[in-house]
Protein backbone atom coordinates (compact mmCIF):
# COMPACT_ATOMS: atom_id res chain seq x y z
CA UNK A 1 0.00 0.00 0.00
CA UNK A 2 1.48 3.53 -0.95
CA UNK A 3 1.26 6.40 1.20
CA UNK A 4 1.90 9.81 0.11
CA UNK A 5 5.36 11.29 -0.73
CA UNK A 6 6.92 11.76 2.03
CA UNK A 7 9.68 14.53 2.24
CA UNK A 8 13.37 13.18 3.39
CA UNK A 9 16.66 15.19 4.28
CA UNK A 10 19.69 13.67 3.21
CA UNK A 11 23.01 15.31 3.37
CA UNK A 12 21.84 18.58 3.45
CA UNK A 13 19.41 18.53 0.42
CA UNK A 14 15.46 17.88 0.64
CA UNK A 15 13.80 14.66 -0.88
CA UNK A 16 10.15 14.08 -1.96
CA UNK A 17 10.07 10.75 -2.38
CA UNK A 18 6.85 8.95 -4.05
CA UNK A 19 5.73 5.29 -3.66
CA UNK A 20 7.00 5.35 -0.18
CA UNK A 21 4.72 2.37 1.86
CA UNK A 22 4.68 1.74 5.75
CA UNK A 23 7.38 -0.82 6.32
CA UNK A 24 9.78 0.60 3.85
CA UNK A 25 12.86 0.64 4.93
CA UNK A 26 15.33 4.23 4.81
CA UNK A 27 18.15 1.86 3.37
CA UNK A 28 15.51 1.02 0.42
CA UNK A 29 14.76 4.37 -0.02
CA UNK A 30 18.47 5.12 -0.29
CA UNK A 31 19.68 2.41 -2.29
CA UNK A 32 16.13 2.20 -4.54
CA UNK A 33 14.84 5.29 -4.86
CA UNK A 34 17.56 7.58 -4.66
CA UNK A 35 20.43 5.64 -5.96
CA UNK A 36 22.63 6.42 -2.59
CA UNK A 37 23.75 2.93 -2.95
CA UNK A 38 26.59 3.87 -0.39
CA UNK A 39 24.70 2.28 2.78
CA UNK A 40 25.19 -1.38 2.25
CA UNK A 41 22.35 -4.21 2.67
CA UNK A 42 24.37 -6.87 4.52
CA UNK A 43 21.93 -8.84 7.29
CA UNK A 44 19.09 -5.96 7.07
CA UNK A 45 19.01 -7.58 10.77
CA UNK A 46 20.82 -4.55 12.15
CA UNK A 47 23.76 -6.69 12.99
CA UNK A 48 26.73 -6.14 10.42
CA UNK A 49 26.68 -2.41 10.19
CA UNK A 50 27.15 -2.38 6.62
CA UNK A 51 23.93 0.11 6.18
CA UNK A 52 24.99 2.10 9.12
CA UNK A 53 24.02 6.65 8.48
CA UNK A 54 24.21 9.43 10.61
CA UNK A 55 20.63 9.95 11.82
CA UNK A 56 20.87 13.93 14.03
CA UNK A 57 24.57 13.22 14.63
CA UNK A 58 24.21 10.06 16.03
CA UNK A 59 25.43 6.50 13.73
CA UNK A 60 22.20 4.17 12.99
CA UNK A 61 20.54 1.33 11.54
CA UNK A 62 19.06 2.43 8.53
CA UNK A 63 17.42 -1.13 7.36
CA UNK A 64 15.56 -0.82 10.92
CA UNK A 65 14.65 2.77 10.32
CA UNK A 66 11.41 3.17 8.48
CA UNK A 67 11.61 5.69 6.07
CA UNK A 68 8.40 7.26 6.68
CA UNK A 69 9.56 7.49 11.22
CA UNK A 70 12.27 9.56 9.37
CA UNK A 71 10.63 12.79 7.77
CA UNK A 72 11.79 14.90 10.55
CA UNK A 73 16.36 13.84 10.57
CA UNK A 74 18.95 14.71 9.61
CA UNK A 75 20.39 12.18 7.26
CA UNK A 76 23.90 11.51 6.25
CA UNK A 77 24.94 9.06 4.22
CA UNK A 78 28.53 7.92 3.23
CA UNK A 79 27.86 10.18 0.16
CA UNK A 80 27.94 13.37 2.25
CA UNK A 81 30.96 12.74 4.12
CA UNK A 82 33.01 14.87 1.59
CA UNK A 83 32.74 18.24 1.38
CA UNK A 84 33.00 20.07 -2.08
CA UNK A 85 34.54 17.60 -3.67
CA UNK A 86 37.40 17.01 -0.59
CA UNK A 87 37.67 13.80 1.10
CA UNK A 88 36.76 13.84 4.83
CA UNK A 89 40.39 13.12 6.97
CA UNK A 90 38.79 9.45 7.79
CA UNK A 91 38.60 8.92 4.23
CA UNK A 92 41.79 10.59 3.15
CA UNK A 93 43.25 7.68 5.85
CA UNK A 94 41.39 5.17 4.93
CA UNK A 95 43.04 5.50 1.27
CA UNK A 96 46.68 6.19 2.38
CA UNK A 97 46.66 3.78 4.87
CA UNK A 98 44.55 0.99 2.82
CA UNK A 99 42.47 0.12 5.22
CA UNK A 100 39.58 -0.87 2.26
CA UNK A 101 39.91 -4.69 0.99
CA UNK A 102 36.45 -5.46 -0.65
CA UNK A 103 34.52 -2.19 0.58
CA UNK A 104 31.52 -3.92 1.81
CA UNK A 105 31.67 -2.69 4.98
CA UNK A 106 34.20 0.67 4.74
CA UNK A 107 30.91 3.39 4.04
CA UNK A 108 29.18 2.22 7.74
CA UNK A 109 32.64 1.99 9.45
CA UNK A 110 33.32 5.46 8.43
CA UNK A 111 29.71 6.66 9.62
CA UNK A 112 30.65 5.58 13.03
CA UNK A 113 33.97 6.83 12.65
CA UNK A 114 32.65 10.14 12.07
CA UNK A 115 30.60 10.10 15.02
CA UNK A 116 33.68 8.83 17.22
CA UNK A 117 35.49 12.15 15.75
CA UNK A 118 33.20 14.52 17.18
CA UNK A 119 35.18 14.58 20.50
CA UNK A 120 38.08 16.72 18.82
CA UNK A 121 41.08 14.81 20.54
CA UNK A 122 43.29 11.63 20.19
CA UNK A 123 41.16 8.07 20.13
CA UNK A 124 42.95 5.72 21.80
CA UNK A 125 43.00 2.13 19.20
CA UNK A 126 40.67 0.57 22.40
CA UNK A 127 38.25 3.33 21.88
CA UNK A 128 38.00 2.93 18.40
CA UNK A 129 37.40 -0.83 18.28
CA UNK A 130 34.72 -0.04 21.23
CA UNK A 131 33.36 2.53 19.10
CA UNK A 132 33.51 0.23 15.87
CA UNK A 133 31.88 -2.56 17.48
CA UNK A 134 29.16 -2.87 15.71
CA UNK A 135 30.37 -2.91 12.43
CA UNK A 136 31.82 -5.82 11.22
CA UNK A 137 34.70 -6.37 8.50
CA UNK A 138 34.92 -10.28 6.81
CA UNK A 139 37.84 -9.65 4.51
CA UNK A 140 41.06 -9.09 6.55
CA UNK A 141 40.14 -8.27 9.99
CA UNK A 142 40.37 -4.81 11.67
CA UNK A 143 43.96 -3.19 12.00
CA UNK A 144 44.46 -1.31 9.24
CA UNK A 145 40.65 0.07 9.81
CA UNK A 146 41.46 1.04 13.10
CA UNK A 147 45.03 2.14 12.52
CA UNK A 148 43.30 4.59 9.92
CA UNK A 149 41.04 5.70 12.41
CA UNK A 150 43.23 6.79 15.06
CA UNK A 151 45.86 8.47 12.57
CA UNK A 152 42.95 10.75 11.83
CA UNK A 153 42.00 11.64 14.95
CA UNK A 154 45.81 12.75 15.43
CA UNK A 155 46.04 14.65 12.56
CA UNK A 156 42.59 16.23 11.53
CA UNK A 157 42.31 19.76 11.31
CA UNK B 1 0.42 -1.99 6.43
CA UNK B 2 -0.22 1.86 8.12
CA UNK B 3 2.13 4.24 10.15
CA UNK B 4 0.53 6.83 12.15
CA UNK B 5 2.58 9.05 14.45
CA UNK B 6 0.14 10.34 17.49
CA UNK B 7 1.46 13.69 19.24
CA UNK B 8 0.02 12.65 22.93
CA UNK B 9 0.06 9.64 24.91
CA UNK B 10 -4.25 9.38 24.49
CA UNK B 11 -3.84 9.59 20.88
CA UNK B 12 -1.23 6.64 20.98
CA UNK B 13 -3.37 4.64 23.00
CA UNK B 14 -6.68 5.22 20.68
CA UNK B 15 -4.78 4.49 17.73
CA UNK B 16 -4.00 0.74 19.46
CA UNK B 17 -7.36 -0.04 19.98
CA UNK B 18 -7.30 -1.52 16.44
CA UNK B 19 -6.56 -5.25 16.08
CA UNK B 20 -3.28 -5.77 14.80
CA UNK B 21 -2.12 -2.56 16.24
CA UNK B 22 1.85 -2.41 17.64
CA UNK B 23 3.40 0.06 19.17
CA UNK B 24 7.08 1.40 17.07
CA UNK B 25 9.81 2.73 19.26
CA UNK B 26 13.81 2.59 17.99
CA UNK B 27 12.68 -0.02 15.68
CA UNK B 28 15.77 -2.49 17.00
CA UNK B 29 13.02 -4.68 17.43
CA UNK B 30 10.29 -4.65 15.50
CA UNK B 31 11.83 -3.76 12.65
CA UNK B 32 14.61 -6.76 12.24
CA UNK B 33 11.31 -9.15 12.98
CA UNK B 34 9.67 -7.22 9.92
CA UNK B 35 12.29 -7.89 7.55
CA UNK B 36 12.65 -11.45 8.54
CA UNK B 37 8.51 -11.65 7.47
CA UNK B 38 8.09 -12.57 11.09
CA UNK B 39 5.55 -10.12 12.29
CA UNK B 40 3.44 -7.81 9.97
CA UNK B 41 1.44 -5.26 11.99
CA UNK B 42 -1.56 -3.63 10.09
CA UNK B 43 -1.10 -0.52 12.12
CA UNK B 44 2.24 0.88 13.82
CA UNK B 45 2.09 3.53 16.39
CA UNK B 46 5.33 5.25 16.18
CA UNK B 47 5.82 6.74 19.82
CA UNK B 48 8.42 9.55 18.37
CA UNK B 49 6.34 12.50 18.62
CA UNK B 50 5.61 12.05 21.77
CA UNK B 51 8.53 13.83 23.84
CA UNK B 52 7.12 12.97 27.41
CA UNK B 53 8.54 9.57 26.76
CA UNK B 54 12.14 10.01 26.11
CA UNK B 55 12.44 11.93 29.55
CA UNK B 56 13.78 10.86 32.92
CA UNK B 57 12.55 12.02 36.22
CA UNK B 58 14.13 11.85 39.43
CA UNK B 59 11.33 11.85 42.46
CA UNK B 60 12.17 12.69 45.99
CA UNK B 61 12.68 9.10 47.63
CA UNK B 62 15.33 9.03 45.34
CA UNK B 63 13.17 6.87 42.13
CA UNK B 64 14.15 7.25 38.98
CA UNK B 65 11.51 6.74 36.32
CA UNK B 66 12.26 6.43 32.57
CA UNK B 67 10.02 6.60 29.84
CA UNK B 68 10.10 4.25 27.52
CA UNK B 69 11.25 5.89 24.74
CA UNK B 70 14.46 6.40 26.72
CA UNK B 71 17.20 5.18 24.53
CA UNK B 72 20.23 2.62 25.45
CA UNK B 73 22.83 5.35 25.12
CA UNK B 74 21.29 7.38 27.69
CA UNK B 75 20.28 5.27 30.44
CA UNK B 76 24.06 4.16 30.12
CA UNK B 77 25.39 7.26 30.93
CA UNK B 78 23.00 7.98 33.34
CA UNK B 79 24.70 9.83 36.15
CA UNK B 80 21.75 10.11 38.73
CA UNK B 81 21.45 6.48 39.97
CA UNK B 82 22.31 5.80 43.43
CA UNK B 83 23.46 3.28 45.08
CA UNK B 84 22.55 -0.35 43.33
CA UNK B 85 20.09 1.41 40.74
CA UNK B 86 23.66 1.36 38.83
CA UNK B 87 22.79 -2.12 38.10
CA UNK B 88 20.70 -0.78 35.01
CA UNK B 89 23.15 1.68 33.66
CA UNK B 90 25.40 -1.30 33.78
CA UNK B 91 23.31 -3.24 31.63
CA UNK B 92 22.40 -0.58 29.26
CA UNK B 93 26.07 -0.27 28.85
CA UNK B 94 26.43 -3.79 27.40
CA UNK B 95 23.66 -3.84 25.48
CA UNK B 96 24.52 -4.66 21.33
CA UNK B 97 27.01 -1.97 19.99
CA UNK B 98 26.74 2.02 20.03
CA UNK B 99 24.08 2.74 16.51
CA UNK B 100 21.66 0.04 18.29
CA UNK B 101 22.07 1.75 21.41
CA UNK B 102 21.32 5.06 19.73
CA UNK B 103 18.26 3.27 18.38
CA UNK B 104 17.04 0.93 20.51
CA UNK B 105 14.67 2.00 24.10
CA UNK B 106 14.08 0.46 27.10
CA UNK B 107 10.28 -0.07 26.08
CA UNK B 108 10.89 -1.54 23.28
CA UNK B 109 13.42 -3.88 24.49
CA UNK B 110 11.00 -4.94 27.51
CA UNK B 111 7.78 -5.51 25.34
CA UNK B 112 9.75 -7.36 22.97
CA UNK B 113 11.16 -9.59 26.10
CA UNK B 114 14.03 -11.93 24.62
CA UNK B 115 14.96 -13.34 27.82
CA UNK B 116 18.34 -12.80 26.69
CA UNK B 117 18.30 -9.19 26.93
CA UNK B 118 19.96 -7.59 29.53
CA UNK B 119 17.56 -5.48 30.85
CA UNK B 120 14.86 -8.29 32.03
CA UNK B 121 17.56 -9.11 34.82
CA UNK B 122 19.25 -5.98 35.97
CA UNK B 123 15.30 -4.37 35.90
CA UNK B 124 13.75 -7.74 38.40
CA UNK B 125 17.30 -7.52 40.66
CA UNK B 126 16.31 -3.68 41.40
CA UNK B 127 12.81 -4.03 41.91
CA UNK B 128 11.84 -1.86 39.26
CA UNK B 129 8.09 -1.65 38.35
CA UNK B 130 6.38 -1.19 34.66
CA UNK B 131 3.77 1.89 34.52
CA UNK B 132 1.21 0.65 31.45
CA UNK B 133 -1.26 2.81 30.10
CA UNK B 134 -4.19 1.79 28.07
CA UNK B 135 -7.90 3.85 26.81
CA UNK B 136 -9.10 2.58 30.05
CA UNK B 137 -6.22 4.16 32.23
CA UNK B 138 -3.23 2.66 33.37
CA UNK B 139 -1.94 -0.18 35.77
CA UNK B 140 1.38 -0.84 37.61
CA UNK B 141 3.40 -4.03 37.17
CA UNK B 142 6.42 -5.65 38.97
CA UNK B 143 9.15 -6.25 37.02
CA UNK B 144 9.13 -10.04 38.14
CA UNK B 145 5.35 -9.83 36.77
CA UNK B 146 5.52 -7.82 33.84
CA UNK B 147 8.32 -10.64 32.26
CA UNK B 148 5.82 -13.72 32.32
CA UNK B 149 7.35 -16.41 30.13
CA UNK B 150 9.29 -16.62 26.76
CA UNK B 151 8.73 -13.47 24.49
CA UNK B 152 5.75 -12.92 27.04
CA UNK B 153 4.61 -10.16 28.96
CA UNK B 154 2.37 -8.87 31.14
CA UNK B 155 1.14 -6.17 28.13
CA UNK B 156 -2.38 -6.49 26.91
CA UNK B 157 -3.81 -5.77 23.14
CA UNK B 158 -3.89 -1.86 23.29
CA UNK B 159 -1.61 -1.71 26.23
CA UNK B 160 1.76 0.30 26.23
CA UNK B 161 4.87 1.11 28.21
CA UNK B 162 4.40 4.50 29.42
CA UNK B 163 7.95 4.25 32.40
CA UNK B 164 9.99 2.21 34.24
CA UNK B 165 10.09 3.21 37.85
CA UNK B 166 13.55 2.03 39.46
CA UNK B 167 12.62 2.47 42.93
CA UNK B 168 15.75 3.87 45.53
CA UNK B 169 18.21 0.93 46.38
CA UNK B 170 19.06 -0.05 49.65
CA UNK B 171 21.19 2.63 51.11
CA UNK B 172 25.04 2.03 50.52
CA UNK B 173 24.74 -0.96 48.40
CA UNK B 174 25.87 -1.33 44.87
CA UNK B 175 24.58 -2.75 41.80
CA UNK B 176 26.74 -4.92 39.18
CA UNK B 177 25.82 -6.78 35.68
CA UNK B 178 27.75 -9.63 34.45
CA UNK B 179 27.40 -10.80 31.20
CA UNK B 180 28.60 -14.40 29.45
CA UNK B 181 28.85 -13.98 25.32
CA UNK B 182 30.29 -14.94 22.28
CA UNK B 183 31.28 -11.97 21.77
CA UNK B 184 30.47 -8.23 23.37
CA UNK B 185 27.48 -7.11 22.21
CA UNK B 186 25.60 -10.55 21.68
CA UNK B 187 22.86 -11.64 23.15
CA UNK B 188 23.77 -13.14 26.83
CA UNK B 189 24.45 -16.85 27.44
CA UNK B 190 23.89 -16.19 31.01
CA UNK B 191 24.01 -13.22 33.05
CA UNK B 192 23.98 -12.22 36.73
CA UNK B 193 22.49 -9.03 37.70
CA UNK B 194 23.18 -8.10 41.66
CA UNK B 195 22.42 -5.66 44.04
CA UNK B 196 24.36 -6.18 47.42
CA UNK B 197 25.21 -4.63 50.39
CA UNK B 198 27.71 -5.29 53.40
CA UNK B 199 27.83 -3.90 56.96
CA UNK B 200 31.44 -4.96 58.03
CA UNK B 201 31.54 -8.89 57.48
CA UNK B 202 27.71 -8.84 57.42
CA UNK B 203 25.48 -9.09 53.64
CA UNK B 204 22.64 -6.79 54.74
CA UNK B 205 21.05 -6.79 51.76
CA UNK B 206 21.24 -8.86 48.54
CA UNK B 207 18.99 -9.32 45.39
CA UNK B 208 20.51 -11.64 42.40
CA UNK B 209 18.52 -12.47 39.10
CA UNK B 210 19.37 -14.90 36.49
CA UNK B 211 19.27 -14.16 32.78
CA UNK B 212 19.13 -16.17 29.67
CA UNK B 213 18.90 -19.44 31.90
CA UNK B 214 15.02 -19.77 31.37
CA UNK B 215 11.55 -18.29 30.40
CA UNK B 216 12.16 -15.50 32.77
CA UNK B 217 14.64 -13.95 35.12
CA UNK B 218 15.53 -16.10 37.98
CA UNK B 219 15.04 -14.72 41.34
CA UNK B 220 14.91 -16.60 44.89
CA UNK B 221 13.72 -14.14 47.37
CA UNK B 222 13.76 -17.45 50.11
CA UNK B 223 17.58 -17.83 48.99
CA UNK B 224 18.03 -13.94 49.49
CA UNK B 225 16.25 -13.72 52.61
CA UNK B 226 18.75 -17.00 54.02
CA UNK B 227 21.67 -15.22 53.30
CA UNK B 228 20.96 -12.06 54.49
CA UNK B 229 22.04 -10.98 58.39
CA UNK B 230 25.04 -13.41 58.22
CA UNK B 231 28.61 -13.56 57.00
CA UNK B 232 28.58 -14.59 53.29
CA UNK B 233 30.81 -18.00 53.48
CA UNK B 234 31.06 -20.47 50.45
CA UNK B 235 28.14 -22.73 52.43
CA UNK B 236 25.95 -19.49 52.56
CA UNK B 237 26.32 -18.80 49.00
CA UNK B 238 26.15 -22.27 47.62
CA UNK B 239 22.77 -22.36 49.22
CA UNK B 240 22.04 -19.23 47.50
CA UNK B 241 23.37 -20.95 43.97
CA UNK B 242 21.33 -24.48 44.96
CA UNK B 243 17.88 -22.26 45.28
CA UNK B 244 18.52 -20.61 42.25
CA UNK B 245 19.27 -23.62 40.11
CA UNK B 246 15.53 -24.85 41.15
CA UNK B 247 14.49 -22.14 39.60
CA UNK B 248 16.71 -22.04 36.15
CA UNK B 249 14.93 -23.94 32.99
CA UNK B 250 17.74 -23.07 30.14
CA UNK B 251 17.11 -24.72 26.93
CA UNK B 252 19.95 -25.44 23.81
CA UNK B 253 20.34 -23.04 21.75
CA UNK B 254 22.48 -21.71 19.21
CA UNK B 255 24.95 -19.76 21.67
CA UNK B 256 25.56 -22.91 24.10
CA UNK B 257 23.50 -25.93 25.89
CA UNK B 258 21.39 -26.06 28.16
CA UNK B 259 23.75 -27.73 30.18
CA UNK B 260 26.35 -25.37 29.98
CA UNK B 261 23.99 -22.74 30.86
CA UNK B 262 23.62 -24.89 34.27
CA UNK B 263 26.87 -25.03 35.14
CA UNK B 264 27.78 -21.67 34.34
CA UNK B 265 25.02 -19.35 35.90
CA UNK B 266 26.06 -21.04 39.77
CA UNK B 267 29.37 -19.55 39.20
CA UNK B 268 28.80 -16.48 37.62
CA UNK B 269 26.51 -15.70 40.60
CA UNK B 270 29.70 -16.76 43.50
CA UNK B 271 32.00 -14.67 41.14
CA UNK B 272 29.71 -11.51 41.31
CA UNK B 273 29.00 -11.82 45.05
CA UNK B 274 32.78 -12.41 45.30
CA UNK B 275 33.37 -9.13 43.73
CA UNK B 276 31.00 -7.29 45.16
CA UNK B 277 32.31 -8.03 48.35
CA UNK B 278 35.66 -7.15 47.45
CA UNK B 279 34.07 -3.84 45.83
CA UNK B 280 32.38 -3.01 49.16
CA UNK B 281 35.34 -4.38 51.49
CA UNK B 282 37.73 -1.38 49.59
CA UNK B 283 34.90 1.70 50.01
CA UNK B 284 34.67 1.36 54.14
Amino acid sequence: MSTDAIKLMINGVGHSVAGVTAGTTLLTVLREKLALTGAKRGCNQGVCGACTVMVDGAPMRSCLSLAANCTDQDITTVEGLALDGALSSVQQEFVSGNAVQCGFCSPGIMISAHALLRGNRALTAEEVRAGLSGNLCRCSGYKKIVEAIVKASETRP
Amino acid sequence: MELVKPDSLDAAVDALQEDGAACLSGGATLVAMMNSDLVAPDRLVSLRNIPALRHVRYQADGSVVIGAMRHHRETAQETNFRDGQSVISEAARQIANPPVRNMGTMGGSCAFFDPAADYPPALVAADARFLLRSSEGHRTVSADDFFVDWYETALKDGELIEFVVIPPAHSGSIGNYTKLARVSGDFAIASVALVMAMEEEVCSYLAVAVGACGPKPARSREGEADIMGGRLDNSAIARLTDALDALLDPVDDVRASAEYRRRVAPRMVRQAIRKAQKVLSEVR
